[in-house]
C-alpha cells in the first residue's frame, strides 16, 4: 500500500508533500470520480474541484483522523455526491459514456473479454457496492480507511466489501 | 452472527485482498480474486492527457504560490478575512467584557468593593473655600471666610456685623459618611489605634469610640469629626487599613438655612440701630426704659442668631465619619501591618482577579454564539451528508 506522509500545513515541506499526494492518487481519485459519476467531463471538474479543496482545507487535515489519502478520497467522495445531487436538481443528463471497448484490443481475447465484462458487471452494481469497490481495489484504502471515506466502522466498510465484491463476482458470473 | 460479522473464510479472502492491494503474492485459491482486482484497476477510467497536464499545471502553480508565500516574511502578508472577523470579535467581546466589569465594580477589589452612595443626587458636593464677593452685604464690617471659619459659637454678642449669605454656585453642605472595615482579630487592636491616629493627623476628632476585642466578635465602632476638606483623604487613609466593606457617603445642603439666619440676623441689626438712635433721642425717663427692654429682647435674639449660625457653619465644616471595623476571616490576608510585599502581592491578586472576570464576562459572551454556529453548522453538515448519501443511493 502506498504510504504517505501527513500533509502538512506550513513549513517548507509543505508543498512538496501535498504535491506528492497529488501524485500518487490524481488518477486513482479520477477513477474513483469518473466511476461514480459516469460523466468523464463531470469527473474532471470535480477531480480538479476536489484537489483544489484539498489544497485549501489542508490546514483542516487531522492525523488522528485518518491519513492524507483516505482524507483526500472523502473530499473527493463529497464534491461527486454534491455533483450528483446538483444534477438529480437540475435534472441534467450524462454528458458521455465513453466507449472504452477498443482499449482492450490488443490483448489476449479471453482477457478482454473478462475485462470488458467486469467493467460492465461494475457498472451494473448498485453505486454503493461500486464505490466501495472502487475505494478498495482502485483507491487502495485499507479497511480503517474505507471505513472513515464512508463514516461507518471497521467492520461494516469489511462486510459492505465483502458484500461488494460478492455481487460483483454474481453479476460478472464469476465463480470464486 | 450479527450483520457486520464476517466468516472465517470471508475474512481470510479479505485479508488475501489486503496483500493483492499491497502488490504481495497469495494462494492459488486467491488468484480469481487478484484476477478481479486487475480487471477493475485495468477498466478503470482514465485521465485525459490534456487534462491530467492542465491539472499538474494547476496544481503546480498553487503550489509554488504557497511555497512564495512561505518564504515571505509573516508580518507581510495579508491577514485573511477569517483570522481579521475572529480578531474583531475577539475584541468586541474583550471591550464589552471590560465595560461590564468595570461598570459592575470588580475592578475595585471584588468583594470590599465600597458601594458608594451619595445623598445628594446629580448635585455636586462644593464646599466653597472663598465666600461670594457679591455675597457680602453693605453694613458688613468683616468678611469671614466660610472654609475657614473663625466666628465659632462663643463669637461676641457684640459682634453685630452679619456673615455673608451664600448664592449661586457656594453651597455650604453638611458631609456624613459611614465607613465599615474588615481585619482579623489578631490586628484589630493595631487597626483601632491607626484609626485615632490618622484621624488626628487630618486634624479631625473622635467624637466616640469603643473597641471590643473578644475573637472573632472583635469588634470597633469609632464617630470621627473631621474637617470636611479632609474627607475624602481620611476615608482613603482608612482604607488602606483594613477591607473595605462597605462606603455610604451622604450630604446634606444647609445654605438656606445659613442664609435665612444670616438674613434675619441683618434685620435684627438694623433694627437695633434704629433703636439705639431713638435712645438717643429718648425725652422721658418711661420711654428710655421702654426702649431699653426692647434692646435687651433684641440683643437675646441676635446672640441666638450668631450661635445658629455658627453651629451652622461648623456643621458646613466637619464631616462626620462612622467608622465600624468587623472580624472577617477573608481580612486576614489584609492585615493592617501588610508590608509593601503584600501590597503589591494583594495588588497583583486583584489584577488577576480582574482579568479572570474579564475573560468570564467575554467567554460568557462568545460562548452562546460559538454554541449556535456550532449547531447550526452541525445541523447544516448532517442535514447535506444525509442528502449526499440519499444521491449515493439514486445513482
Amino acid at each position: 500500500m502506498t504510504v504517505i506522509a501527513a500533509v502538512p500545513t506550513s513549513g517548507p515541506g509543505a508543498s512538496e508533500q501535498f504535491e506528492q499526494l497529488y501524485r500518487s492518487s490524481a488518477a486513482d481519485v479520477y477513477a474513483y470520480v469518473a466511476s461514480l459519476l459516469r460523466d468523464r467531463t463531470a469527473a474532471e471538474d470535480v477531480t480538479a474541484l476536489a484537489f483544489e479543496r484539498a489544497f485549501r482545507r489542508r490546514a483542516l487535515f487531522d492525523v488522528r483522523r485518518g491519513t492524507p489519502r483516505s482524507w483526500l478520497f472523502a473530499i473527493a467522495r463529497n464534491a461527486a455526491l454534491d455533483e450528483l445531487r446538483r444534477r438529480r436538481r437540475s435534472g441534467a443528463l450524462l454528458h458521455d459514456v465513453a466507449d472504452t471497448s477498443s482499449e482492450f484490443e490488443d490483448l489476449d481475447p479471453d482477457l478482454a473479454d473478462r475485462r470488458l465484462l467486469v467493467r460492465e458487471g461494475l457498472a451494473e452494481l448498485a453505486a454503493g457496492d461500486r464505490e466501495v469497490i472502487l475505494l478498495k481495489f482502485v483507491g487502495r484504502l485499507s479497511n480503517a480507511e474505507l471505513a472513515r471515506v464512508l463514516r461507518c466502522s471497521e467492520s461494516n466498510a469489511g462486510t459492505r466489501l465483502h458484500r461488494a465484491i460478492v455481487r460483483l463476482r454474481e453479476v460478472c458470473g464469476v465463480t470464486q | 452472527m450479527s450483520r457486520n460479522e464476517l466468516s472465517a473464510a470471508e475474512r481470510e479472502e479479505l485479508d488475501a485482498l489486503e496483500r493483492i492491494i499491497a502488490r504481495e503474492p497469495v494462494g492459488e485459491r486467491h488468484l480469481e480474486l487478484a484476477a478481479l482486482v486487475d480487471s477493475v484497476r485495468a477498466g478503470a477510467p482514465r485521465m485525459d492527457p490534456a487534462f491530467a497536464a492542465r491539472l499538474d499545471a494547476e496544481v503546480a502553480e498553487r503550489t509554488a504560490r504557497r511555497r512564495q508565500r512561505s518564504v515571505t516574511p509573516r508580518l507581510a502578508r495579508r491577514p485573511g478575512l477569517r483570522r481579521i472577523a475572529l480578531a474583531s470579535g475577539g475584541l468586541v467581546a474583550a471591550a464589552v467584557a471590560f465595560t461590564i466589569v468595570i461598570s459592575s465594580g470588580v475592578l475595585n477589589g471584588g468583594s470590599h468593593t465600597p458601594s458608594v452612595e451619595s445623598g445628594l443626587s446629580g448635585t455636586p458636593l462644593i464646599v466653597p473655600r472663598t465666600p461670594s464677593a457679591t455675597a457680602a452685604p453693605a453694613t458688613s464690617k468683616r468678611s469671614p471666610t466660610i472654609a475657614a471659619p473663625t466666628a465659632g459659637a462663643g463669637a461676641g454678642a457684640s459682634n453685630f456685623a452679619a456673615s455673608p449669605a451664600l448664592h449661586g454656585a457656594a453651597r455650604l453642605v453638611h458631609k456624613d459618611s459611614t465607613l465599615t472595615l474588615a481585619t482579623s482579630p489578631a490586628t484589630m487592636q493595631g487597626v483601632a489605634n491607626r484609626i485615632v491616629a490618622a484621624t488626628e493627623r487630618t486634624g479631625g476628632v473622635v467624637a466616640s469610640s469603643n473597641v471590643a476585642i473578644a475573637g472573632a466578635a472583635s469588634h470597633a465602632s469609632f464617630t470621627l469629626a473631621v474637617p470636611s476638606g479632609h474627607l475624602d483623604h481620611l476615608i482613603a487613609t482608612l482604607s488602606a487599613l483594613a477591607s473595605v466593606r462597605a462606603l455610604n457617603q451622604s450630604t446634606n445642603d444647609i445654605t438656606d438655612s445659613y442664609n435665612q439666619e444670616q438674613a434675619r440676623l441683618a434685620d435684627n441689626a438694623a433694627t437695633r440701630s434704629a433703636l439705639l438712635a431713638q435712645l438717643a433721642t429718648a425725652a422721658t425717663a418711661a420711654q428710655q426704659a421702654t426702649i431699653q427692654k426692647q434692646l435687651n429682647r433684641l440683643e437675646a435674639r441676635i446672640a441666638a442668631e450668631h450661635r445658629e449660625i455658627a453651629r451652622l457653619e461648623n456643621q458646613g465644616h466637619t464631616a462626620t465619619l462612622a467608622v465600624a471595623v468587623v472580624a472577617g476571616a477573608s481580612a486576614a490576608k489584609h492585615a493592617a501591618s501588610a508590608g509593601p510585599f503584600t501590597t503589591a502581592f494583594n495588588r497583583g491578586l486583584h489584577a488577576l482577579e480582574a482579568i479572570l472576570a474579564i475573560a468570564l464576562v467575554a467567554l460568557a459572551i462568545v460562548l452562546p454564539f460559538a454554541l449556535s454556529a456550532l449547531a447550526l453548522w452541525w445541523g447544516v453538515t448532517s442535514v447535506r451528508q444525509r442528502a449526499r448519501e440519499r444521491a449515493m443511493r439514486t445513482a
